[in-house]
């Protein structure tokens, strides 16, 4: 009972304790929030490296990919079927990308994905970074009439068939000033016809496209450098433009792959590249765009690129030695992983059609492929399955080499958690520091208590109990310390954005820039287990750092610590 | 203790020679011997010296007697009064507790006769600053009892202390702490911690020598009447020769050893 009392009472009285306490409390409340951050943005950053890419990617060693790799898949099944939730096949190649901006070809490089459209999302998350809500439902190579999602104001929202409809009017009329001007400078005279306008301005597209079929040019109709469209010429085309031969849309055979035909599969119609897009594309937002602060200091993507815009794509074939091939392409849709390393760097298209542009089809041997890329059930082992496919497909001698997601990120995710584990000791060493604290507390308020102890002594206390009395205290001054520090920690992690907004504003720098992290918000999580572990171990440091003077304490020898003065 | 009744010790004898001339004359019934002690050797270290500060005491304290145990500084009275209540262990000889031998006894048994059997009380008061006077008073039924037991009786060991100090004269400070307290107050709340676990004997370390004589003689009276009233045991160190003559017999301590022990005149008169 007088342990209790007497530690109790020195906890109120002794003020140089409060001192321990409010280490012990700030070491608690450092660590609980830095934890939180560090999972936080750790979390998201696996998400992140994670959403485009599949658990397991069977990957060819030559960027000519590999054939037969049906038999792979099925042979993959048998090893490790069980795990497996899904399969699927892509083509990667890297590109160049250009863009044109206001009359400029922009080179950019991508790595060009080739997927299936129908089995690509079932491996990844792919699908539900993109902007358009029917494509996140399922991925479409199709072009959208409208409906992309962006915040208020973006000129992504405007994108589309109406964004690409009013681009090729306006070229259209560009083309047939500059026509006349042409004429005026050889003839000297204005020619007086005027080309009926075609494209009418406003929300009837689709009367437009139905009544005036005439008035959509293909993209790069005038371009001379653009490559020859494929498939039979149209007699839109052959007749020039402004011609009133162009059929009528079919809406259903839009995006439809001009090159069935080639390959023997069945097509319903010929390609119609007036009114058609190109070859969908889906790009990155960073390829795409530019994320920059405006006047006011407003992050904003710029885009070079919407969906509807035609780009152009060199890649080289898979033949030997390889060639480059150059091809258009219509951006279709954006991703946006927010992770700046995929949204900057990759660009989706069919499979299909990169296949054949690369010649990558053989009579014999079917499609090559060049990644096999594996979903697991939820649950499975991600480096179990890894190992024993490795062990099964030894890179020796397969012609592709397995890596897990994990693997082909590991030296980020390595340095995330390394910078995780060495800020978690040196926090933890802080604490210990308070724990050194408490101990030289400690051995002072003994020393203080000295003729107390010797009181105590002379009144029948045991040695056992007056060490009680401080290991107590010391485990009270952890409990107090670590739970304010955890209620303290917890409120900050809540209101963190909030912190780091009046910080922001008064030291003028931004804490969190979103045009680096791609993150609006400073992402958190708090892991219970992870308190739970931080709280016990201040408590535990703090009982520990109470032992000796305990021991003191204990040892003193009532005469010698009555008589002390 | 039967022996020693029978049997006097070569102290006693020496004692009676110069302390007890009219013993002889009114034979009393002696009570029995409750806390003596055999040739009881005690030295401290000081660096390389060894210092003898008992050198063969033998000592006896009768049961309800008040004795006083008086010397110069440096004799060796307290020394032998925290060999008496256990606080220290002799380096050799013995010393006997009623029928008990305390002198080897391990650390938890002294404790509990520390706790149970002996009160202290001490030149300094030697009160724990933090607490109040009742809760000073209530500290050794705090330590003899589990947290639970002491919940449990916590009011009538309450009333108890509060019983103590209305004794003594302090019905009227329980809340007060040592420091809002003068000397006399401080020494007699001491006394009443003294008694909370009903001791057998109380020890008292010089209880008046830090006190005006006003106050100690109030200090005096208090134990005396304690010893009137209740029959208890007391052995006190004093250097007051005067104060020792209020006691049944005294112990005259000289460079560690015992240089006459007898009744005073008191007890003869």
């Amino acid at each position: 009972m007088y342990k209790l009392m007497l530690c109790l009472r020195y906890l109120r009285t002794r003020y140089i304790a409060l001192a321990s306490i409010i280490s012990v409390m700030l070491g608690v409340a450092t660590m609980i929030v830095v934890n939180a951050v560090m999972s936080g943005f750790s979390h998201e950053m696996h998400k992140r490296l994670h959403g485009i890419l599949s658990d397991i990617v069977m990957e060819s060693h030559s960027l000519n990919g590999f054939y037969g790799w049906e038999e792979q898949i099925s042979a993959v099944k048998k090893v490790a079927g069980d795990d497996i939730e899904e399969m699927t096949v892509t083509v990667h190649v890297p590109a160049m990308l250009s863009i044109k901006v206001r009359d400029q070809w922009v080179p950019r490089h991508v790595t060009l994905i080739g997927i299936d459209d129908q089995s690509y999302n079932k491996v990844s998350d792919f699908s539900q970074y993109l902007k358009h809500a029917e494509n996140r439902q399922q991925v479409s190579f199709d072009l959208k009439e409208d409906g992309y999602e962006a915040e208020a104001g973006s000129p992504l929202r405007d994108a589309g068939w109406n964004h690409r409809r009013m681009k090729v009017a306006f070229e259209r009329e560009l083309a047939e000033e500059m026509r006349r001007f042409e004429i005026l400078n050889q003839t000297g005279r204005m020619p007086t016809e005027h080309a009926p306008r075609r494209t009418p301005i406003g929300n009837e597209e689709d009367v437009a496209v139905d009544e005036q079929p005439s008035s959509v040019i293909p993209p790069f109709a005038d371009d001379p450098d653009a490559p020859p469209l494929p498939g039979p010429k149209p007699r839109s085309l052959a007749s020039g433009p402004g011609e009133t031969g162009i059929g009528q849309v079919d809406p259903t055979r839009r995006g439809e792959d001009p090159f069935a035909s080639r390959r023997g599969l069945p097509t319903r119609g010929t390609f119609d590249p007036a009114v058609h897009q190109a070859t969908g594309i889906i790009l990155g937002m960073g390829v795409g765009s530019v994320r920059q602060r405006d006047a006011e200091g407003q992050v904003k993507d710029y885009f070079m690129v919407l969906p509807g815009d035609d780009v152009r794509l060199t890649f080289p074939t898979a033949e030997n030695p390889p060639k480059a091939v150059s091809e258009t392409f219509t951006v279709v849709d954006f991703y946006e992983s927010k992770m700046n390393e995929y949204d900057s760097g990759f660009a989706f298209v069919p499979i299909s059609r990169l296949q054949s542009l690369r010649y990558m089809m053989h009579p014999e041997l079917g499609n090559a492929i060049s990644t096999i890329q594996i979903r697991l059930k939820p649950g499975a082992n991600l480096n179990e399955v890894t190992n024993r496919l490795r062990e099964h497909f030894p890179a020796e001698t397969s012609p592709y080499r397995i890596q897990s997601w994990k693997d082909m990120q590991g030296p980020l995710l390595a340095a995330v958690e390394m910078e995780k584990t060495i800020l978690n000791i040196l926090l933890f060493l802080i604490i210990g520091v308070a724990g050194f604290g408490i101990l030289a507390t400690f051995y002072m308020i003994v020393v203080e208590k000295t003729k107390d102890i010797g009181i105590l002594k002379s009144l029948g206390a045991s040695g056992s109990g007056i060490m009680a009395i401080f290991l107590s205290y010391g485990l009270s001054l952890g409990i107090v310390g670590s739970g304010v520090g955890m209620v303290m920690g917890l409120l900050f992690v809540a209101n963190i954005n909030r912190i780091a907004r009046v910080i922001e504003m008064i030291t003028g720098r931004e804490v969190f820039d979103p045009t680096i992290y791609y993150f609006r918000e400073i992402p958190t999580i708090v892991e219970p287990v992870s308190i739970a572990w931080v709280v016990f171990g201040a408590m535990l440091i703090a009982v520990l750092a109470s032992i000796l003077p305990a021991i003191r304490a204990a040892r003193l020898h009532p005469v010698e610590a009555l008589r002390y003065e | 203790m039967s022996n020693a009744t029978t049997k006097p010790t070569p102290t006693s004898t020496r004692g009676s020679r110069i302390a007890m001339p009219s013993a002889q004359a009114k034979p009393l019934v002696r009570k029995k011997i409750l806390l003596q002690t055999k040739n009881l050797k005690k030295s401290y270290q000081k660096g390389p010296l060894q210092i003898p500060v008992l050198r063969g005491v033998d000592f006896q304290a009768r049961e309800g007697e008040i004795t006083s145990i008086i010397g110069q500084s440096g004799s060796g009275k307290s020394t032998l009064l925290h060999l008496l209540g256990t606080l220290d262990v002799p380096d050799s000889g013995e010393i006997h507790f009623g029928d008990l031998r305390t002198d080897n006894l391990s650390t938890r048994q002294r404790d509990y006769l520390r706790n149970n059997k002996f009160g202290l009380i001490f030149q300094f008061y030697h009160l724990l600053p933090e607490l109040t006077a009742l809760e000073n008073v209530l500290t050794p039924a705090m330590i003899s009892h589990g947290i639970w037991k002491y919940w449990r009786n916590r009011k009538q060991l309450r009333a108890k202390a509060v019983e103590l100090l209305e004794m003594v004269g302090l019905g009227h400070r329980l809340t007060h702490r040592p420091r809002e307290m003068s000397g006399g107050e401080m020494q007699r709340t001491a006394i009443a911690r003294a008694l909370i676990s009903s001791p057998e004997v109380l020890l008292a370390d010089e209880p008046t020598g830090n006190l005006d004589r006003k106050t100690g003689d109030e200090v005096l009276g208090i134990i005396k009447r304690l010893n009137q009233e209740q029959g208890l045991t007391i052995i006190m160190v004093t250097h007051d020769a005067s104060i020792a003559q209020e006691g049944h017999s005294i112990v005259r301590l000289d460079e560690g050893l015992v240089e006459r022990q007898g009744q005073t005149s008191e007890r003869r008169g």
